[in-house]
Formats: C-alpha cells, structure tokens, sequence
C-alpha cells in the first residue's frame, strides 16, 4: 500500500504567525518590561586584560542616593559554569570575577539603582585595586614558552586538544600526485543581533526567580542559574518572550542573568539589565578566529586520498562553548568528500580576548573557507574544473564517516549540476572578462547535535499536545523562536499530523515553569528535526485516542486506517464515514469521563552516531567585479542550490538563505572586529562593518529535494549550513577576476591590491 | 555610556531670536537642526552643552533657491534629501547632488542638513568636496553682524571649523558655474551604502572654446583633518588640453596633497593610492560633462 502523501500544509509558504506584530512594533521583547518597583542594573568592567584582583571597595557606590544594590564575586558563591557540564574542566566562568580578571570587559561588580544612570554612575564610584599581569593576545603568544597562565588548571593555555584520526594518512601523502597546503586565517566576527542581550529578573512564590531573558536556551539558562545560586532548578523559571536574533550569541548563562536574579533574590525587587550595542561589539561573544594549515592529498584523477588539517582556536579568556568550536570544525574539515584518510588536530588556545563562543555556522565556516578555498586552488594544479572536481569526490546517501556519522541523505551532487547551470557556469568560465569572475563552493552541515555535552537528564526535545472538543489544540514546547519561525513550523507540522488548520492550534513556548522538560534550545539548526519528531511522537498518540472512537462509532473491522484532515477524522478507505475532529474529541472525552486528551512526545537520537541524525548538503556560485584600481569587490550576483530534505515553511528556508548571504558576504569582505591588543576598536555598527539591504546582490536558489528518514516530513537543516560556502565562493569569484588567491578573510581592498602588487606593505 | 545630562530645549521662531539665544549663551549652547551629527555626540557624552538652540521652526532658513545670477543659495535648515532632489542642483552641481544622494542613509539624508554636515567638521563630510569644487561661501550671522566666508578655509583642523560660539552658518551660496562646465564627486567606502567615506574626491571644471581646461576645482575628503582643495593639481590642469598624462599628473599631485592617516576603515597607503584612482575618475567624468556628453 502506498504511503499517503504529506499534508498540503507540508511546503505551503505560511507567513510567520508574529510577523504583523513586529513589523508594527508591538511585540514584546525583553527590554519592553517594565514592572512594578523594577530596579535598572549596570555592570562594572575591567579596564585591564588581565589583572590579579587585591581589593574591591563599594562603599561609594553603596553610599550613592538610589543605588539599592552592589554585588562582586565575593557576594555569589564559588560555582563555576559554563554549557559544557559533561566535562566539568570547560566549566571555566564566573559571573562576577572573584580574584582576577582575564580579558578587557570581564565582569567585575554589579550595581542595581532606581534608574539606569544612577546605577552607571555608581558603577565609576567602586573602587578596584589591580595588580596588572603579563598578558598573551595571540594564540602564539599564548603557547610560547614563558607564556603568562590565564586559567590555573591550564598551565599550557591549552583548553582543550580534539584530534581525530582515521586511514592512512601518511602513506596517502607518499603516493599522492598532488599535494595542496595551504594556510588561512580567519576573523573574528559578531553575531550582529538587532536586540542586545537583556534579562529582568523578579521573586515569586516567596522563593522562585523567574528570569526574562532573551535567550536561545531557556533550559540550558534555567539549570546553570539554579547551579550558580544554589537553588533547585525547580525554583528557577526562565521565560522567553520575542528575541531578535540570537545566531549563536545567546545560548549561555551569561553574567548580568545572575546579578539580575541575585540582585532580585537580595532586594525583593525586579532587576532588569539591557547591554548597549558598544558592550555587545567591545565585550561580545564572536565567532572563533582560526589559523588553518590544510594539506590535501590528491590522486592525477583528482581524486581525494587523504587531508590534514590542524587548527590554532584563537579561544579567549573563557572556554565558553569552544568544545564544540573545536569538535565541529574537525568534523566538517572531513565533510562533502569521500575522504578516506584524515588526520585533525584542533588546540583550543586561552587568550587575554573577549571569548569566542557559538556563532552560525560554528566551525564550519571556517573549516569550509580552508576546504573549499583548497578544492579550488587545486583543480587549477590538476587541470580539472572544480565542479568535476568536487562531484568526483562528493559524498552521497549511504556514505559513512568513520566514527561519527551516516550520510543519509545527499543532495550535493544534484546541487553542483544545478549551480553549474543556473550560473552559466561553462560559458563564463571559458570566456573570462578581466575584472569579472565566477567561483564556487559547496556545503555540508548538521540537523541537530547528538553528543550531550549538556549532561542532560532528560529527552533532547520534548512537546505536550492538548486537543479540545471545539476542534482546537494547544501545544507547549521548550522550543525556541528567535526568530527563524520555529513557533509557525511545529504547528505546522502539528496540524499537518491533526489534519486541522494551522489557525486551530494555539502555542505556549519556551517557558520553563509551563513546558515540558525538556529541550535543549535553539542551537545547531536542530529544532525542526528533533522538536518537529517531538510533536509526531505527541500527536500519534492523540490520534490513537482518536481513532478508537471512529472505530466504535462506525464499528470498523480492523484492517481499516483512519485518516486527519480537513478538521476531521474519517475512515480512510470510506472518507464519507467520519465526523469533526471537535466532535471526535468530545465523544473521547465522554468515553474517558472527562479526562482530557493529552498526550507528550518526545525525541533524542539514538544511533544516530555521535555527531548529527542527518546532514544537508549544497553548492553555491558567486559572481563578481573587482576594481582592479581600488581593489573593491562587489558581489553581482549569488546562486545557490541546496539540499535542506523537505522544505516545510518555503518562506523561511527563503529568509535563511537571505540572510546567510548577508552574513556570508560580511564575513568575506568586510566584517572583523578590529582588535588593538587587547581592545576591540570598532565598537559601533558604523565601524562594524556589517553589510547593509543595499549591499545585497540579487540571488536565484533552487531546492533540492531528498526526503529524508529522519527528519520529519523529510526536513533536514537550514539555518546555519548556507553561512559557510559563500566566502570561499566570492574568494574563488576574486581568483578569477583579478589573479589574487586571498587566504585570510575578510577579502578588504586593500588585501586584493597587495596581491596585484599594487600596493607595498 | 548612555548617561546623558539634561539640557535646555529652545525653539525660536525667527532668526533673530535664535541669534540672540546664541549670544546670551555662548558656548553652553549649540544650534540644532537635523541632529544628526549632534544626538549620537550628546547620548555618547561627547558634547554636554546645557542648552540646544533648535532652528527647525525658522522658515527664512529653510529656502533652497536659485540666485538671479544662476547661482544657489542653500538655507541652513535645507535637508540633504531636498538638495539631491532639486532639479537645478542635480543639472549644475552633480558632483554634489551625487554626494547629496549617496551619503549616510534614507533617514539621515531627509533629517539632516548641508550646514550641519560642513559644521561638524568632520574631515569625511561628503558634502564637503562637491561644494569646494564649486566655490562654495557661507554666509555666517551674528547679533554683531554678518559676514561671507569661503568654505575653502572653513575648517581649520580636525572637528574645529571658523564659527565663533555666537555665530550661526545661515546659508551656503555657490556662484553659477561657469558655462562649458563639469563636475563629479566620487567615494569609496567598505560598504557600498550606509558608511562614511573612506575616502573621496570632487572635481569641477570648465572647458575654454580651444578646448583647454578653465577654472579646474579639485577637491579631497576623508584622507586629512579637514577636506582640502588640491591647488597643486589645480594649477597643473589649468589652461591645458586634457590628455591621459595631464590626468595622471593631476593624481599624482591630489596623492601628494592627501595628508591620510591609517585607521579602522583604511590604511593610509590604500587612501593615498585610492585618491589617485579617484582623482582621474572624476576628472575624466567632469570632462565628459564639460564636453556634453554624459554627466
């Protein structure tokens, strides 16, 4: 018997259910509370990238009229966080610095006042004795010998080493035709987030702290809170209301979440804190720079016999979530390509920086620059285009990486012939216009992370579904919107299941008090695949509730199948026989005595390998014009094919794919937070150069459908792979146009005019 | 950071009143028209003035006109947008109708104004160059009177231009260009929108009936303290047949004229070498311009 195809709902282009909202301006964020006796928090610095802390005096501040609270490290106790519980050594942070500080920016004390300024204007009244220390500002300085320490546990500076290694790496070299090394350097850059960071915090039941935060991660925040204070999880709530954007930079416990709750749990009074853009630039999470030395062993056929790839992590002064920096950026230097000898090492490096942490993408971007920028470099040494080169390596469905993972489902090789075409890729390469140019690259990236870092106790996602008898439901998840319209996927995905409307269906998410525990966030494009299983899992048990009662009502042999949609549930084979779901759930009901349906669904995943359930693929072309005089590169247009399994909201995947051309485009041109030693230099957006809407190029994409088995309706990733093939795309667009190979990003002008000798050092 | 002191809001009605304001305070005021430089120095704590002194309600500022003699006379409370937009400023002064068009973003280019741009002092102003080339004065009033300056010489140094704390820039006036003329503005700059110049170059030119080059007007932005004219290329171009090394020679002498620094939007070797680029660009599209071609 045929499987009955997906839901019409599956794929339909739904506008997000808040869109009206926020474009109006009144949707909620964070920073819009305003309470009753809410007190306003500011945050004292340290001045000095690193520093022994001798003595702390707060009695001016505490003197200061309208200053209600001073908090330092001494007043929080000595608990350390940090995301990764699993292994309580990167569990290196702590709010309030207790007895040094590590990096310009580091959180000293903490002040809260009946006004913002009251409370900044305290904070310059605090009084800090340091004692300054050598400090390490680059990885190599950091590894030298002699090298300042910045964490005791650590004398080497090293947080942590990941090394994978499988095949015959160095026999592969010996016989290897060509051998292509290279060296890249990356950058730091910011998640660039319209919302700075922002948490209110308020007692309730004598002796709960609920927190507002804006966060990708309420439960993560939930279970490190209670940790730092001593509570019991039980009494912390995190709530998340609207969050713009997040990208990776707000899925840890962070400093002001504990003072605000501290400060609240101290005075019994509200306490909100909201960062400036300058702090979220000057002090910011950032994307990890790298240092990359890449060697790939080729056969004369091109073929790929083995890759070496060793990673400098430039950390900064916290582990934050480099772990996972560390691990992913290994494993996609071995995706898209059947590689059969790999040999990574990855250094994770403690600097006296701001820390780097997750940021779209995490790791891959950078692992895929090397990569791909090499695939490149080295079709030229073998005379080969580098679509055929690629598509003679690609990995396909079925394909297995040794000890972390299966292909299940692969679309790369559909999407390079798609690129190929759409770009007039033959035509354009052949007949090449000085200053004009065309390059390409490809992708691979995780649906959801299965290594439980977190230690958590319980299922990685996780729903309840609540159905009614006036034919509407409730479902309540952990799940996380930040604003990738998660919230309008699981109903869809749900009312696809119910086969009612999606305007049926009413949403409680990401309240930790009210939702299920648990799920682990917004992270690693993981919700649509695990939280979307969740919610399968939680309407096919409702369903079976259901489906009793059209089994008695029209008193069916059991062979039969019974069908949702349309707002009803019927006999499949007989659609005439059936009635309103309503009416289903109010005679289930009556056969329960009032019990009401509801039913949890849940999703972890288990051999699935200890990376992801599945992996998207795709490829994307750049074309280019670079100003061989000034060297400015303007990306003309962009083509992308990709493989994301089945699109369930086509306007989302579009919005994804928009705005990872927005951020990939910063990363290779112009985006990098300047750093003068210590200091980050460009603190505003007019400084940060961030693409603005003008400087979007048009785009044509086109989806490649795999339907994979893992995901639900066959949905894989597509919030985070697209980030990274489009800067070492423009990179091999600029090689054609001009004859400069730029390693290091971003691709300034003046890099291009060094490379065309136009300009001395 | 955000903390800012409070100050005292004046809204005068007419231009006396607002001049009178200006004297009785002196330096604890500042004027205000669009605020667009102003606001982000005042919520950074760079400028605390107690009192700003709003020129928003005085009509007579608010007139972009043609003088009878075919010149313009550009209000001190003119918006940048309306420059762009007004049809005899985008025919005779493209260089600053482009600039006009191309600086900051929608929102800044309807709020603020050309007075505000030159008096902040920036050294990147872009309305800064285009007006140079076109020999630009400012009508500067005060209760003690009122006087005409030349904007070549207006700024005097980094974020310090020639205005007494009792003075108010009321008008810029251009005179008509000479006939046979040409002008361009050209800017680079990281980001194509939505950023400041990196750099920037405005040339103006006019072209005798023997074809050779009359009145030539270079100016730089963003690459020294202040925007400068280029009296050295100008002098090389005047009363000479244009070719391709009369241009070079012209570049060469604006690089030789940029005073730039290295900072975090360019290094100053790329600035310098950038002004070279522009510099024959701009010439080459004045020119073009001149002869009737495309402007």
């Amino acid at each position: 018997m045929k499987t009955p195809p997906a839901p019409a709902i599956i794929g339909r282009p739904t506008p997000r259910l808040d869109s009206r909202e926020k474009v109006t301006g009144r949707a909620v964020y964070t920073d819009d509370l305003k309470m009753p006796g809410m007190l306003h928090g500011a945050l004292l610095r340290s001045p000095h990238a690193h520093a022994r802390i001798v003595a702390i005096d707060t009695a001016k501040a505490r003197a200061l009229p309208g200053v209600k609270d001073v908090l330092t490290g001494a007043d929080l106790l000595p608990v350390k966080y940090g995301n990764w519980r699993l292994v309580p050594d990167l569990q290196d942070e702590t709010a309030l610095a207790t007895d040094r500080v590590r990096f310009i920016g580091d959180e000293v004390a903490a002040v809260c006042a009946l006004d913002r300024a009251t409370a900044e204007a305290a904070c310059a009244l605090i009084e800090v004795q340091y004692e300054l220390l050598p400090v390490a500002l680059s990885v190599e300085d950091a590894l030298a010998e002699g090298a300042p320490t910045l964490h005791d546990h650590r004398p080497d500076n090293l947080s942590l080493v990941r090394e994978i290694d499988y095949g015959d790496v160095d026999g592969a070299f010996e016989r290897a035709a060509h051998v292509q090394s290279d060296t890249f350097q990356v950058q730091p850059v910011s998640h660039g987030y319209l919302e700075p960071c922002s948490t209110v915090a308020a007692m309730d039941e004598g002796r709960r702290v609920t927190l507002w935060t804006s966060t990708q991660t309420p439960y993560i925040v939930q279970c490190l809170l209670a940790s730092t204070l001593g509570l019991a999880e039980n009494d912390v709530r995190v709530v998340k209301l609207k969050v713009g954007g997040g990208f990776g930079g707000k899925m840890e416990l962070r400093p002001w979440d504990v003072a605000a709750a501290a400060m609240a749990m101290r005075t019994g009074r509200p306490v909100k804190f909201t960062l400036s853009r300058h702090d979220e630039l000057a002090f910011g999470r950032r994307r990890h720079a790298m240092t990359l030395r890449c060697r790939t062993a080729f056969a004369a056929d091109g073929q790929i016999l083995a890759r070496e790839l060793d990673v400098l992590l430039d950390g900064g002064a916290y582990n934050a979530m480099g772990a996972t920096a560390a691990f992913l950026c290994g494993n996609f230097g071995a995706m898209l390509y059947r590689i059969p000898a790999y040999r990574y090492r990855g250094r994770y490096v403690y600097t006296n920086k701001p820390p780097a942490s997750a940021m779209r993408g995490f790791g891959a971007p950078q692992a895929l620059f090397a990569g791909e920028s090499q695939m490149n470099v080295a079709a030229v040494a073998l005379d080969m285009d580098p679509i055929d080169l690629r598509i003679r390596n690609a990995q396909q469905a079925g394909d297995v990486i040794p000890g972390v993972a299966m292909v299940r489902s692969c679309g790369f090789i559909e999407c390079l012939e798609q690129v190929r075409e759409m770009s007039g890729w033959a035509e354009k390469r052949a007949n090449a216009t000085p200053g004009r140019g065309l390059g390409v690259a490809g992708y691979s990236f995780i649906s959801g992370g299965v290594f439980n870092w977190f230690d958590t106790k319980y299922h990685f996602s996780s729903c309840e579904v609540r159905v009614f008898h006036d034919g509407t439901a409730h479902l309540l998840t952990m799940a996380t919107d930040i604003g990738q319209g998660s919230d309008t996927v699981l109903r869809q995905i749900l009312a696809a299941e119910l086969g009612i409307d999606i305007d049926k269906i009413r949403l409680t998410a990401a309240d930790t008090a009210h939702t299920p525990k648990a799920d682990l966030g917004t992270w690693g494009s993981r919700v649509t695949l695990m939280v979307g299983n969740a919610v399968r899992d939680a309407a096919a048990k409702i369903k079976d509730m259901l489906a009793g009662v059209a089994f008695a009502e029209y008193d069916l042999n059991q062979i039969h199948d019974i069908a949702f949609a349309d707002n009803r549930v019927f006999v499949r084979a007989k659609p005439k026989r059936g009635m309103a779901f309503g009416d289903c759930v109010y005679k289930a009901l009556r056969a329960r005595r009032g019990e009401p349906l509801t039913a949890y669904g849940f999703y972890t995943p288990r051999n699935k390998g200890l990376v992801t359930p599945t992996f998207s693929f795709g490829a994307q072309v750049a074309e280019v014009a670079v100003d061989s005089e000034t060297g400015l590169v303007t990306v003309q247009q962009m083509y992308t094919a990709h493989d994301c399994g089945v699109p369930i909201n086509p306007l989302a995947v579009e919005g994804q794919l928009e705005g990872s051309i927005h951020m990939g485009l910063g990363y290779a041109l112009s985006e990098e937070l300047v750093m003068d030693g210590a200091r980050t230099v460009n603190t505003t957006l007019l400084d940060y150069k961030m693409p603005a809407a003008e400087d979007m190029p048009p785009s044509e994409s086109v989806e490649v459908i795999t339907a994979d088995p893992e995901g639900p309706f066959g949905a894989k990733e597509v919030g985070e792979g697209l980030v990274s093939p489009t800067a070492p795309a423009i990179a091999d667009a600029v090689d054609m146009a001009v004859g400069v190979r730029v390693r290091d990003l971003p691709i300034t002008p003046e890099k291009v005019l060094r490379g065309m000798g136009k300009l001395g050092d | 950071m955000t903390a800012h002191a409070s100050f005292e809001h004046h809204r005068p009605d007419d231009l006396a009143a607002a001049l009178g304001l200006l004297a009785e305070l002196g330096t604890a005021a500042r004027a205000i028209a669009g605020g667009t430089d102003l606001v982000p120095q005042l919520r950074a704590g760079k400028l605390v003035p107690d009192h700003l002194v709003s020129l928003n309600r005085i009509t007579e500022l608010a007139a972009l006109t043609t003088t009878p003699e075919g010149g313009l006379r550009i209000g001190a409370g003119v918006r940048i947008a309306s420059v762009a937009a007004h049809p005899a400023v985008q025919r005779h002064w493209p260089g600053l109708a482009h600039a006009c068009t191309v600086m900051a973003t929608t929102q800044v280019r309807h709020m603020g104004t050309i007075a505000g741009n030159l008096c902040n002092g920036s050294p990147c102003a872009d309305t800064s160059g285009p007006l140079l080339a076109a020999e630009a004065n400012l009508e500067i009033a005060s209760i003690r009177g009122n006087r005409s300056v030349a904007l070549d010489g207006f700024h005097r140094a980094a974020k310090d231009v020639d205005l007494s704390a009792d003075e108010l820039v009321i008008a810029i006036v251009l005179p008509p260009p000479p006939p046979r003329s040409g002008g361009s503005y050209l800017r680079i700059s990281a980001r194509s929108r939505v950023d400041m110049a990196a750099a920037g170059v405005a040339a103006r030119l006019s072209l005798a009936a023997d074809g050779t080059i009359d009145r030539p007007r270079l100016a730089i932005s963003a690459v020294a303290p202040t925007p400068l004219r280029c009296p050295d290329a100008e002098a090389l171009l005047q009363g000479q047949l244009p070719d391709e090394s009369l241009l070079a020679g012209a570049a060469s002498a604006c690089m030789a004229t940029a005073r730039p620094i290295d900072d975090v939007r360019a290094s100053a070797a790329w600035r310098r070498m950038v002004v070279g680029v522009l510099t024959r660009r701009a010439l080459t599209g004045a020119l073009a311009m001149a002869r009737g071609g495309a402007s």
